[in-house]
């Protein structure tokens, strides 16, 4: 009797529990369901807050490229004693040696760093009449500071208002070159590094009356269409690309001494 | 079945996931073979392209003479060489119904974890510390992390991963809920962030 009375009740039990914990599992699952929904949902907002930013910074990276340059800018008047070619000239020597670099160029600093000396040595000995072609078509790679356009401008107006200048300068800024693809120096530090090399305090302040940035991408223009020029730093002597090893000092410097 | 359950499940079927792995292994393939090339041609003559080109398309060739391309003292795109064929053999034998013994994904997983590892070391070395961007390189490390993606999504779903007893029916309950493709695109899309903030004047330019 005590047994068949316990038994529905123990059976009520059984199904009560059952019941109970069937509810507890679908409300786990409901839960689960709306925390997962909750994460999706929240993970759209961050692809669409992604999606957002991306197209913001392109837009912006575009815009400053489109910004308008200053009036100074629009002037296509060349450096004094630039030739029509787009060549700042020092010396006066039977051997023409004729470079073509980019500022930002790491390969043109490493031909720098080895032939700078000899050839200001050649330079100033009455050997060599050294052409020198400030290009700009590495500005894409300083960070939207077109770095490039900003020291071939430098140098073009050392070479306008302090000739005697020029290849100091054109050194100092190969010795204190910044890295390919970073924010490149600032006008402050470009002007500095130009006091440095002994150009006058004036000279330096006018860099970022951007003179001769037009000229600047004129030249760079016609060097690569009508110049032959394919690449930083490209070296000629009499005219003639150099084949030699640019990179380690003496070679050039010999090249020059067979032509002259 | 509405469309949107037919893509979920087609999203979740072997051949949806296999054949994306097979598809990024490729281009991680076709990648490393380009990176390769580069790496003997520029080992067999140093002086081989020492200059800034004015066709090249975002630096001057830096990547590829920085110390952080040979790692290991040979081009790190042998790497890809290597593992991504085994990577293919893998996606295209799966595709054709193998099902291969939980150790040997198990194995699978941890190796291209490393290699996932290493590709992201190397795309903060060259976007960072080198600061050149190296089309090939992204290409890289944007099919490395689908084909992370795809073996990971394919572990979880098997079981094949030995996880802490509740985690297992978690994640799968997860991938279910298609939070995984969130996690991927969201994924994807900071590393596309990271790029244009560093190079979108010159992307664009």
């Amino acid at each position: 009797m005590g047994t068949q009375a316990r038994t529905p009740s123990r059976q009520a039990r059984q199904a009560r529990e059952a019941r109970a914990a069937r509810q507890a599992r679908a409300e786990a699952l409901r839960r689960t369901r709306r925390r997962h929904r909750n994460l999706g949902v929240a993970g759209g907002v961050v692809i669409v807050a992604l999606l957002a930013a991306i197209a913001f910074v392109l837009v912006d990276a575009a815009g400053g490229d489109d910004a308008p340059a200053p009036p100074a800018a629009q002037s296509t008047a060349a450096p004094a004693g630039a030739t029509a070619t787009g060549a700042i000239v020092t010396g006066t020597g039977p051997v023409t040696v004729t470079i073509y670099l980019d500022y930002l160029c790491p390969y043109c600093g490493r031909f720098e760093r080895a032939n700078s000396g000899d050839l200001e040595r050649l330079v100033a000995a009455g050997t060599v009449r050294l052409e020198l072609h400030p290009l700009a078509f590495l500005d894409r790679a300083s960070q939207g500071t077109r770095y490039s356009t900003r020291t071939a401008n430098a140098v073009a107006t050392v070479a306008d208002r302090s000739p005697a200048k020029v290849l100091a300068f054109s050194a100092a800024l190969f010795e204190q070159q910044p890295a390919e693809g970073g924010p490149g120096l600032t006008d402050q530090r470009i002007a500095a590094i130009a006091t440095g090399a002994g150009v006058p305090a004036d000279v330096a302040a006018s860099f970022t009356e951007r003179r001769f940035e037009r000229w600047v991408a004129t030249s760079t223009d016609w060097a690569f269409q009508h110049g032959g020029v394919t690449g930083t730093p490209t070296v000629l002597v009499n005219g003639k690309v150099f084949e030699g090893d640019l990179y380690t000092a003496g070679p050039l410097a010999a090249a020059v001494a067979a032509t002259a | 079945m509405t469309a949107l359950e037919r893509a979920r499940r087609l999203r979740h079927s072997n051949g949806w996931i296999y054949g994306t792995m097979l598809v990024s292994a490729v281009l991680s393939l076709i990648a490393s073979f380009v990176l390769s090339v580069d790496a003997v041609r520029l080992a067999a003559d140093p002086a081989a392209d020492l200059t800034c080109n004015i066709n090249a398309v975002l630096s001057c060739g830096t990547v590829g003479r920085s110390w952080q391309a040979q790692l290991f003292g040979f081009p790190n795109a042998f790497f890809g060489l290597i593992a991504e064929p085994v990577v293919i053999t893998v996606a295209v034998a799966s595709l054709g119904g193998v099902r291969f013994p939980r150790w040997f994904m198990l194995a699978a997983q941890v190796v291209y974890t490393l290699g996932v590892g290493f590709a992201y070391w190397l795309f903060y070395q060259s976007s960072y510390v080198i600061g050149a961007l190296c089309p090939w390189c992204l290409l890289v490390t944007v099919s490395t992390t689908l084909v992370f993606a795809t073996l990971t999504h394919v572990n979880l779903r098997d079981g094949h991963l030995p996880l802490p007893r509740r985690a297992g029916p978690a994640l799968r309950a997860a991938i279910d809920a298609d939070l995984d493709a969130v996690a991927v695109t969201i994924w994807l899309l900071v590393l596309a962030l990271l790029v244009v903030v560093k190079y979108g004047s010159a992307l664009v330019a």
